[in-house]
């Protein structure tokens, strides 16, 4: 763990990172001007997808809980903000429904499910995803129930207002990346690394692990609720086993993956990759899109399983050696 | 209606039983989380389906051949894809076990469509009356069929030399391999085993629900319950787990109404994790730790 004052070298690295990143988000922030429809929402879904492995990074990446259900509070945060343009609210005041709604859920089911450690905690929340989807359905009433929930249509022309949404979209990115970074130098950051490192060890140390982790999963959930509630406003009809589907969770899963659990930029990295990988892959084969992407899900972990810059690394060190031999 | 929904849960608790005993195992042993479970399932419900349309094969009779498929499925992706993970990260298992599941159900749609089918035996209709309690013949041969292949895993794991193995695995891997036992071999013989008992267990559910490609899905609930009431890696566990969550189920269906499933289901699984996190039959198991 390094020590909070970082050498020159480091945060002469840091700020070269962010002014990239900077730079990076002003580009993405213009690029609307230049783009097609079917290129902008290629990107806003990239970006949703970011921010929703960002959420999982909160919890997976620092925490070291594997919420493998974690898709629930988009299916939450969707239904949050559905329900409350239903009952007239204005989108903003929706997207913050959404996002209060699902921390406040994660806030409650999180004291009895965080108790629960490595496998039995993952299932659980698998189990609760799955739980999610009938209650939505039993509720029925303003929900839509098992009919879906369409949302009240915007007065904008469609072309701004998708502009819009993708400018949303990657404020939610934008945004979780610079949370994660912030909680990272702050003392909340440190408790969360050192519960994943060794749970009682960090008890010991004078954390309280069950509140700590309950905050992690609040804000995981969140962030995750901010981008299900701006998607569920995009595709203005949400029903439950789509804004519940688990091969959300997944996906984001496989991005963190791919993009390095933990860090700041990872997820980022890790969305960009494999939705462009899936975009090209959906294209090919519009019929097995899901045995290609179960394919894939299979070769990344065999081949990837610490992310792709490790990866990369130990290949570039492998053909080094090889060479250097030689 | 009551004593006829408390002997429909006990019926169906019996195929419930079967349907974890390989899930439950897999986990116990080598502490892999296997999702395509259900994908097991519901291919052998396909292979008893396609053994029935297209060569008249009792569904009964297709048992063995579902079992022997996916032993061999099992068995296969044990040794090429998931003893690979497990030596970097279990938890890893997860993903890649849903991998899989989406490639089995995606292929299925393609091949057979996503239309709902159906297995009619000819003695599908027939049933028998016991003081009132109508019982349906198939659900009856279900859940009996199911009993004496769960006595038979056990029989194998307590009896055999093969399964001796298995459950030394499974309680130390260090101790086992120092006496000259090889895990990865154990694990691949495990998940063969418990795939085949998956595939058993879809022959019979061919005979009882709908045959569609996203059927497997909805026993992943119950098997995520029954794993834990029965205790990780416990056979037996499984066996009395299963009857207590079909009677569970029945009855919640019958006081609460028919949805409430996955919601009972849940509620039970987080009642059983805060009274007693080790099951009714837990032991230690390598799978616990992990």
């Amino acid at each position: 763990m390094s020590p909070p004052a970082a050498a020159p070298g480091a945060r002469r690295r840091a700020l070269l990172f962010w002014a990239f990143f900077a730079l990076g988000a002003l580009v993405l922030a213009l690029a609307p001007l230049a783009l097609n429809n079917y290129w902008l929402r290629v990107l806003t879904t990239v970006f949703m997808y970011a921010t929703v492995t960002q959420g999982l990074n909160v919890i997976v990446g620092l925490t070291g809980y594997h919420a493998f259900g974690n898709a629930v509070f988009f299916g939450f945060g969707a239904y949050a903000s559905g329900v409350a343009m239903t009952l007239g609210a204005p989108f903003p005041v929706a997207l913050v429904a959404a996002v209060a709604f699902s921390a406040l859920v994660a806030g409650i089911i999180g004291w009895p499910i965080l108790r629960l450690r490595g496998h039995y905690f993952a299932i659980a929340t698998v189990a609760l995803n799955l739980a999610a989807i009938q209650l939505v359905i039993q509720v029925g009433g303003v929900t839509g129930g098992a009919e879906g929930l369409p949302l009240p249509l915007s007065d904008l022309p469609p072309g701004p207002l998708y502009r819009a949404i993708y400018l949303v979209m990657l404020a939610g990115m934008v945004v979780s990346t610079v949370l994660v970074a912030f909680i990272l130098t702050r003392p909340f950051g440190y408790a969360l690394r050192a519960i994943r490192d060794g749970e009682r060890a960090a008890g010991v140390m004078g954390i309280d692990t069950t509140a700590t982790k309950v905050a992690a999963w609040a804000i995981s959930a969140g962030i995750t609720g901010f981008a299900g509630g701006v998607w569920a406003y995009w595709i203005t009809f949400i029903e439950p086993a789509s804004a519940f589907d688990p091969a959300i969770g997944v996906k984001a899963y496989m991005m963190l993956i791919l993009g390095g659990m933990g860090t700041v930029i990872g997820p980022v990295l890790g969305a960009f990759v494999l939705e462009f990988l899936a975009t090209l892959v959906w294209g090919g084969f519009l019929q097995a899109h899901q045995i290609v992407f179960g394919l894939l899900i299979v070769v990344i972990c065999l081949v990837a399983p610490n992310g792709m810059l490790v990866a990369g690394r130990s290949l570039i060190q492998r053909w080094r050696s090889r060479h250097g031999a030689a | 209606m009551l004593w006829q929904a408390t002997a429909n849960g006990l019926l169906l608790g019996g195929l419930y039983g079967i349907a974890t005993i390989g899930f439950s195992m897999v986990w116990g042993v080598m502490g892999v989380i296997n999702l395509a479970h259900t994908g097991f399932i519901m291919l052998g419900a396909y292979i008893t389906y396609g053994l029935f349309r297209f060569a008249g094969l009792d569904p009964i009779a297709s048992i063995p051949v579902s079992m022997a498929a996916m032993f061999a499925l099992g068995y296969a992706l044990q040794v090429l894809v998931l003893n690979r993970i497990i030596r970097t990260s279990l938890l890893l298992s997860l993903v890649v076990t849903f991998g899989i599941e989406l490639v089995m159900v995606d292929a299925v749609s393609i091949a057979f469509t996503s239309d709902v089918r159906s297995v009619n035996s000819s003695y599908a209709a027939s049933s028998i009356e016991v003081f009132g309690v109508l019982i349906p013949l198939v659900r009856l041969l279900a859940a009996g069929l199911s009993i004496t292949l769960g006595i038979a895993f056990f029989a194998f794991l307590r009896f055999t030399r093969a399964g001796q193995m298995i459950l030394a695995t499974a309680l130390d891997r260090e101790v086992s391999s120092l006496m000259g036992i090889n895990p990865e071999r154990i694990y691949a013989l495990t998940a063969g085993a418990g795939a085949a008992l998956a595939g058993a267990t879809g022959s019979l559910a061919s005979m009882l629900f709908p045959v569609m490609p996203g059927m497997g899905m909805t026993f992943l609930s119950a098997v995520f319950v029954i794993t834990v009431l029965g205790g990780i890696g416990s056979v037996e566990g499984c066996i009395v787990a299963g009857f207590i969550y079909g009677l569970v189920q029945a009855w919640a269906g019958y006081f609460l109404g028919a949805n409430y499933q996955e919601i009972v289901g849940f509620g039970l699984f987080l009642l059983v994790l805060a009274l007693r996190p080790q099951g009714l039959f837990g032991r230690a198991f390598f799978g616990e730790h992990a």
